[in-house]
């Protein structure tokens, strides 16, 4: 659901059509979009070789969240500024919809796995954050190619593929870790609030992570399977492109 | 005399769905809907959306054939709006439903909040006084739907109900729930938080009652033609000069108001909500106010004066 599949950041205007068909941003727009897109993708970088390294210091996955745990929480938290980009409409997507993809992803980071920290050292945490990873080099440097328009056919075909074990890959491991937070969420009453009080309000966090993680099932599927109409869509006419060369 | 002949496509596959021979030049876009409806009984004329252009806007009922950008053999394009039902209907259980779904939790039914509570009354008056406040809004709205309102066009798509209902209703049993609950907590500044609220609720209760009279006076010798509300004796439509929608104000008002009341943060998030639609709404009417009548006063916001 939080989009960690390659590519599957659905409908962004960059995967299924050419840039040149549309009007584009101007050329101040496209300059800064071009330094956001090399920053994030050098971010994530950061963010995979850290976990690398710290595998080969430690010689074991378990337990890799902490050596990444910042550069992780800053540029997946910069992300919110895309929700932005659609806004001002300097990129063609529409803004309800990145914003959702986004705050999902924040909402792991820092509502689960930053808050409940008995579950930073499970290796769902692992398992979400190298297909974040992977799938958010692929999109960023996917971006900056494009906007450069010179776009490297593997690039493309490795953010219309990867994501078909990249996706649920991700979503595994989002589930898992919301599944191993929840103990911990009911017994120290974490972000909740019960009656009585002044505000005649109540919320139960535990109830809500149960809910998020109902919603996966309506909602992944469908992103999953567009995402493959999309790779059929994008990769096939790449193909017939190629012919007459 | 030149009599017209329509020819009907369908607007995605523009295929021809009927073909009228001999049409009036006079004829209304009513009537060339009551004869395709005999082609095609399912599709009764509030289903069906004719345009001139596959992807315009729809025709208006009143529009004549001959004053339209057609020649004498004229091609309209239809589309299905499909089921439709009738804003008087979807009112009526919109607004039934809160009515009764408050009740559940006011006399606290055994499901709601378990069997030890069932049946009890709450100590305090302030939430027998909510349930008088939360009852009066609702069945204002019904009696206004039945004798008041004047509805501009007839129907709305079938599916809208099943997601106005999730909406009001559900809203209805999360707010009834917390003022009709065992541990609720009456307002911290007590008997002068609520009279205070009390006030306000009857005035912006009046105010918005005094607004659709105005609104549907309008329109009384049936005509569908708008025209500019103006403030009339009445002092609550004095609102008229700094606002297009006071409807929507006094509507908001009166939430506030209940928030006021209640001291209820779901209160409060409701009251919100319908503020966004409500402003969304009242920017809607106010650009059309503004695109249809050159004169239209220019002191006017849309919903709050001077700001909004």
């Amino acid at each position: 659901m939080a989009a960690s599949g390659g590519g599957s950041r659905v409908d962004n205007g960059y995967g299924s059509q050419q840039p040149r068909r549309r009007k584009g941003p101007g050329a101040l727009a496209t300059a800064y979009l071009v330094i956001y897109n090399v920053v994030m993708t050098a971010g994530w970088l950061v963010i995979a070789v850290g976990l690398v390294r710290a595998y080969l210091a430690k010689g074991s996955y378990h337990s890799l969240y902490y050596s990444i745990e910042k550069p992780l929480k800053f540029f997946q938290t910069g992300a919110l500024l895309e929700i932005l980009h659609c806004a001002f409409g300097i990129v063609p997507s529409s803004v309800v919809l990145t914003a959702f993809q986004v705050m999902s992803r924040v909402f792991l980071t820092w509502a689960v796995t930053h808050s409940v920290k008995e579950v930073q050292s499970e290796d769902s945490v692992l398992l979400f954050v190298v297909a974040w990873t992977v799938t958010e080099i692929i999109r960023y440097s996917f971006y900056t190619f494009s906007l450069l328009n010179h776009l490297p056919y593997l690039i493309k075909w490795a953010r219309y593929t990867l994501f078909i074990v990249l996706y649920p890959m991700g979503v595994s491991g989002e589930l898992l870790t919301i599944y191993a937070a929840l103990p911990f969420v009911r017994q120290s009453g974490l972000y909740s609030i019960s009656l009585p009080n002044e505000y005649n309000f109540s919320f139960d966090y535990y109830t809500f992570l149960i809910l998020v993680m109902i919603s996966y099932i309506p909602v992944f599927p469908q992103l999953y399977f567009h995402m493959l109409h999309q790779r059929r869509k994008v990769l096939s006419h790449t193909e017939e492109h190629k012919k007459p060369e | 005399f030149v009599s017209y002949q329509v020819e009907i496509l369908d607007w995605k596959t523009k295929e021809q769905l009927c073909f009228l021979d001999k049409v009036e030049p006079n004829a209304t876009i009513r009537e060339i809907r009551l004869m395709f409806h005999k082609f095609y009984p399912q599709w009764y004329p509030a289903r069906q959306s004719i345009k001139l252009d596959p992807k315009g806007k729809p025709l208006r009922d009143e529009e004549i054939l001959q004053h339209l950008p057609v020649g004498t053999t004229a091609t309209l394009y239809f589309k299905d709006l499909g089921p439709q039902i009738g804003w008087t209907t979807v009112f009526l259980i919109e607004y039934t439903g809160p009515l009764f779904i408050y009740f559940l939790f006011y006399f606290r039914m055994p499901f709601v909040y378990g069997l030890d509570e069932r049946f009890s009354s709450s100590p305090h008056p302030v939430v027998n006084l909510a349930c008088i406040c939360h009852s009066f809004h609702y069945i204002k709205r019904l009696i206004e739907t039945v004798f008041v309102h004047r509805f501009s066009h007839g129907t709305m798509p079938l599916r809208n109900i099943a997601k106005n209902c999730l909406y009001y209703w559900g809203f209805a049993a999360w707010v009834a729930y917390y003022i009709n609950h065992p541990l609720y907590t009456p307002p911290s500044y007590g008997k002068k938080q609520i009279n205070f609220a009390v006030i306000m609720f009857l005035l912006c209760e009046a105010g918005n009652f005094s607004i659709h009279v105005a609104l549907s006076d309008l329109q009384r010798n049936g005509s569908k033609t708008r025209k500019i509300p103006y403030p009339t004796k009445n002092p609550f439509t004095w609102l008229f000069f700094f606002v297009s929608c006071p409807n929507y104000t006094y509507e908001v008002g009166t939430w506030i108001s209940f928030t006021i009341m209640t001291q209820c943060v779901p209160v409060g998030l409701f009251t919100l909500l319908c503020f966004i639609q409500m402003t969304i709404w009242a920017k809607d009417k106010h650009g059309t106010y503004l695109r249809e009548f050159k004169d239209y006063p220019s002191l006017r916001m849309p919903i709050i004066p001077f700001l909004l």
